[in-house]
């Protein structure tokens, strides 16, 4: 790649490179064969020397005048004949390496270049994600900052210009190319050994198969993370060794589900995906008669949450583009319509689901509900990130964001594996279980609690790591003193402990830590910022273990 | 028969007749070595460097190379003997030797390098 520019640059250069030498030597030649006169008006010959300062000064158009002795007449003729050829050529030159520089092809070879350099000397683990939008943006965003380096290849150059404009810090390494393309992969970094995975959510699925597919076969040790909806599709990622699907529609059907069954549960999911720690009654799904608006992929996924929740439903059949074609509007609300829904019983259901692919159809399939039946509890799909501030403004009781949904998603999973662990973990769990746990943060982590991950490594808890490996006995409960006072409980709550492949929810309180155990903990303000104070600092740590404060001494030796 | 082959052959060859057209000669003594045969050579090594410029292959980037060594070596030759002549006022012994010799490894680093063109002249099977 790297010599390709060189070549670009070398054979562009080759006429004009001769074009200048030939012209300058044959003026050379002849200033030093015409004779000249000194002072004197004796006969003088130019050397080399004087004849190629001569011509280098007058054909670059600098000029200094007539050297070393005033010209004679038949010099100044050969001369005259002689700055037009030489600056000619000196022009052609200089132009050609001008347009050289603005070459889009050369231009490209450098930015492919420097994109390439750029991921060479990424260090940390990285991502590639393939293609710029606003669910990958989001995703950026949020990782970016911490946890791992990001990489972008998207098909359109305006995208990536639009990229580049958001200034992302750390830099994220951008470049125009299309993501089935085996070469801009592996410029991309895919085979590196800090590269984690591969993020493909194309809305097409057989694309996302297409780009796994290369993926694994370029990469076997590659994460690669894709979406999928159609069952085939996600049959086949799972015949490929792929871990991570994202099905949006899968999510929602289950969020359906625990919805309706254990808000509690419900609840703690959505917590984790920042959502606050308590149920409004808006959160409240009805249990009376669904009608679900749109029969698609999403239609289907509720379907199967409702039925599986034991809801009655029916289904309105419409197709948003079928729509679209018969009655050229995306308005929805004209009497058939009005009488359609009647039809379904708007007046006796609960609850109505717009389903469609079309934002603007969804909202007003809900409103026309809404004044049929002031009562009815509305949930809306929205299929982009685009649109959601009209979404908020009309006051729909429930919004499922695809997007936002994969964008969430593939984020914990990137950057806090062990929330999904949580949730298929709480899943399993039952309603009164959730309804404990939740009023236990709330009581000991107040009202709207954080969580973070952590992993007892020397790097992150090094105190504790050292404790550790002198085969000191710690246990949970051990760590959850306060360092104002250690006879005060810490404001935290470990929800859960990875150990290998071992898990387990609420870990009990006497359990002794292991290097390498993760944790998730729930924590208030500055639960989190004790919680590492403690494990980092052997000072601390000593206290909230012993109660001793000891006091180093250097001459000392340690013990 | 192509027009490309005969003239970087021309030139290849070329470069090297006149580099040893300048070598030839008792190497103390500045008056055999013509100042103007060194102006040739330098002049179409330049040349027979920019027709190798752009070939991508091993033995271009050979070739290329062995010709940038000649061009440096003429170069440092006319330079040393402009110094001379010039800032030390006038030529010595010395410095004639310096001259000449440098045109020597010119020399042969043109002889591998039409070495190397007749050689792959040779193996090409047209």
């Amino acid at each position: 790649m790297n010599d390709q520019i060189i070549w670009i640059v070398l054979k562009r250069l080759r006429t004009p490179f001769l074009v200048i030498i030939v012209t300058f030597s044959i003026s050379i030649l002849g200033l030093m064969l015409i004779p000249g006169a000194d002072n004197s008006g004796k006969v003088y010959y130019m050397s080399f020397f004087d004849a190629f300062y001569f011509v280098s000064y007058t054909a670059s158009t600098i000029g200094f005048g007539e050297t070393p002795y005033t010209f004679t007449y038949p010099q100044r003729m050969w001369v005259s004949a002689s700055i037009y050829i030489t600056v000619i050529g000196w022009f052609y030159g200089i132009g050609t390496i001008i347009s050289l520089i603005q070459d889009e092809t050369l231009r490209k070879a450098i930015n492919r270049n420097s994109f390439r350099r750029e991921i060479l000397g990424l260090v940390e683990p990285f991502y590639i994600i393939l293609g710029y939008n606003s669910i990958t943006k989001s995703i950026i965003n949020r990782v970016n900052k911490n946890e791992f380096r990001v990489v972008v290849l998207d098909r359109s150059e305006e995208k990536i210009e639009e990229l580049i404009l958001e200034n992302f810090y750390p830099n994220v390494p951008a470049f125009v190319g299309e993501a089935s393309n085996q070469k801009m992969l592996q410029i991309a970094g895919i085979h590196q050994k800090n590269c984690f995975g591969v993020i493909s959510l194309f809305e097409n699925d057989a694309k996302n198969t297409e780009i796994a597919t290369i993926c694994r076969l370029l990469n076997k040790k590659v994460d690669v993370i894709v979406k999928a909806s159609a069952p085939q599709h996600l049959e086949y990622f799972k015949s490929i060794g792929l871990e991570h699907v994202q099905n949006p529609f899968e999510i929602i059907s289950k969020r359906m589900y625990y919805s309706i069954t254990a808000p509690h549960i419900w609840l703690l999911e959505m917590w984790i995906y920042g959502h606050a720690l308590n149920l409004r009654n808006r959160d409240l799904l009805p249990h009376g008669k669904y009608i679900i608006c749109g029969y698609g992929r999403m239609g289907i996924a509720i379907e199967e949450g409702l039925k599986k929740a034991g809801i009655d439903y029916i289904f309105f059949d419409i197709n948003s583009e079928e729509y679209k074609q018969r009655k050229d509007t995306t308005i929805f609300g004209d009497e058939e319509d009005v009488t359609k829904l009647l039809e379904l019983g708007i007046m006796d259901s609960e609850c109505i689901i717009a389903a469609t692919k079309d934002d603007l159809l969804n909202l007003t399939i809900l409103n026309k509900a809404k004044v049929l039946n002031p009562d009815i509890y509305t949930i809306a799909r929205e299929n982009s990130l685009d649109g959601i501030n009209i979404f908020q403004a009309a006051k729909i009781d429930r919004i499922y964001i695809l997007e936002q949904i994969l964008a969430d998603t593939t984020y914990n999973y990137l950057a806090q594996p062990l929330t999904e662990i949580f949730i298929q973990e709480i899943r399993k769990k039952d309603e009164e279980w959730a309804v404990v746990i939740v009023n236990m943060l709330h009581t000991i982590t107040g009202a709207n609690p954080d969580y973070f991950e952590l992993q007892i490594t020397q790097e992150n808890a090094y105190a504790l790591s050292l404790e550790l490996s002198k085969e000191t006995k710690v246990t949970l409960s051990n760590l959850r003193r306060s360092r104002e006072d250690r006879n005060k409980l810490l404001h935290i709550v470990y929800l859960l402990l990875k150990r290998g492949e071992e898990i387990y929810l609420m870990p009990e309180s006497h359990m002794e830590i292991q290097l390498e155990d993760q944790l998730l903990i729930v924590c208030d303000d500055e639960g989190r910022n004790d919680f590492e104070y403690i494990i980092n600092n052997i000072h601390e740590l000593n206290y909230v273990l012993t109660s001793k404060e000891k006091s180093y001494n250097f001459f000392q030796k340690k013990d | 028969m192509s027009m490309d082959k005969i003239v970087s052959g021309f030139f290849f060859i070329l470069a090297m007749t006149l580099n040893f057209g300048f070598f030839i000669g008792d190497i103390t003594v500045i008056e055999q070595h013509s100042a103007f045969e060194l102006f040739a050579a330098i002049i179409i090594n330049i040349i027979a460097t920019i027709l190798k410029l752009g070939d991508k292959t091993q033995l271009g980037a050979v070739l290329l190379a062995t010709s940038l060594v000649a061009d440096i070596q003429l170069i440092a030759s006319a330079t040393v003997w402009a110094f001379a002549e010039y800032v030390l006022g006038g030529l010595n012994v010395e410095s004639t030797t310096a001259i000449v010799s440098l045109s020597g490894g010119a020399l042969l680093a043109n002889v591998v390098s039409v070495i190397l063109f007749v050689g792959d002249t040779i193996k090409s099977k047209r």
